[in-house]
């Protein structure tokens, strides 16, 4: 791995990022402007007074098929770069500690770890309908001296992940009663 | 100081080069294509650097920007049979 190295015994123990759920509702908007040129043919003729430029809207003509590819083009590149951006967030939990990535754009990144010794309390939040009939959710994990939050939303399954992260948590030595 | 009458505005007459009065619609797209191809190689030398150096070697990558590379393809293929 690029953003972190793993230390002599570490291991990956899950990698997840946002919910397939989220990615599909962030494809909404690009899927409009997908559909647009085939809809707006359709809204001119139903609006009088445009009516009349309907019939200039011919995707059978060479230049309004190499302006329709153009936009499909373009739509596309955005929508693939959609994906890019959620692929590449990241939150890595191995038996050591969790490593946030985050994408925030082309070019910026950030990659944060807390180790897993400093975990104080892990929080999960599922709410609403459909993060319930999904399994998707929150996870707030806060540390001693609450330097370093970690606050992941929009993942799935957050319960799964709260249990793996109390898992590896070293336990701490005891110490002898006086 | 005698007043002599405003002329109105003529173009100098010995100018080496015409200026376009009007782009006709084919100029138009084909600029708007060149353009769009600019951005677009750009954009995905851009996508194609982050997917190799940041995605912990997933082997989603190369489909990915197998993907991305045809159905471009096949878009900008479809928007040239209209300028051709």
């Amino acid at each position: 791995m690029k953003e972190f190295e793993l230390e002599s015994g570490e291991f990956v123990v899950l990698h997840t990022r946002k919910h397939w759920f989220l990615f599909v509702v962030g494809l909404v908007p690009f899927l409009i402007l997908a559909l647009l040129p085939i809809v707006l043919p359709l809204v001119i003729l139903l609006t009088p007074p445009l009516a009349a430029l309907a019939p200039t809207i011919d995707y059978t003509q060479p230049l309004m098929r190499a302006t329709l590819g153009l936009w499909l083009l373009l739509v596309w590149t955005a929508a693939w770069g959609s994906f890019t951006r959620y692929y590449l967030n990241a939150w890595v939990l191995t038996s050591q500690r969790i490593v946030e990535i985050k994408q925030r754009r082309y070019f910026h990144r950030e990659v944060s770890s807390l180790m897993l010794n400093r975990v104080q309390d892990v929080t999960t939040e599922v709410a609403g309908v459909i993060p319930s009939l999904l399994g998707m959710g929150s996870i707030k994990v806060q540390s001693a001296g609450a330097e370093n939050e970690f606050h992941m939303r929009g993942i799935p399954e957050p319960e799964l992940v709260r249990n793996l992260i109390l898992k590896y948590i070293p336990e701490e030595p005891q110490t002898p009663g006086v | 100081m005698s007043e002599t009458p405003l002329q109105p505005f003529a173009p100098p007459a010995g100018l080496p080069f015409t200026l376009p009065t009007t782009a006709s619609p084919q100029t138009v797209v084909t600029i708007l294509f060149a353009m769009v191809m600019v951005y677009w190689t750009i954009y995905t030398v851009v996508a194609v650097y982050h997917w190799l150096h940041c995605s912990h070697r997933s082997a989603i990558a190369i489909p990915a920007i197998g993907t991305h590379l045809l159905i471009s393809f096949v878009l900008a293929s479809y928007a040239l049979s209209g300028l051709l």
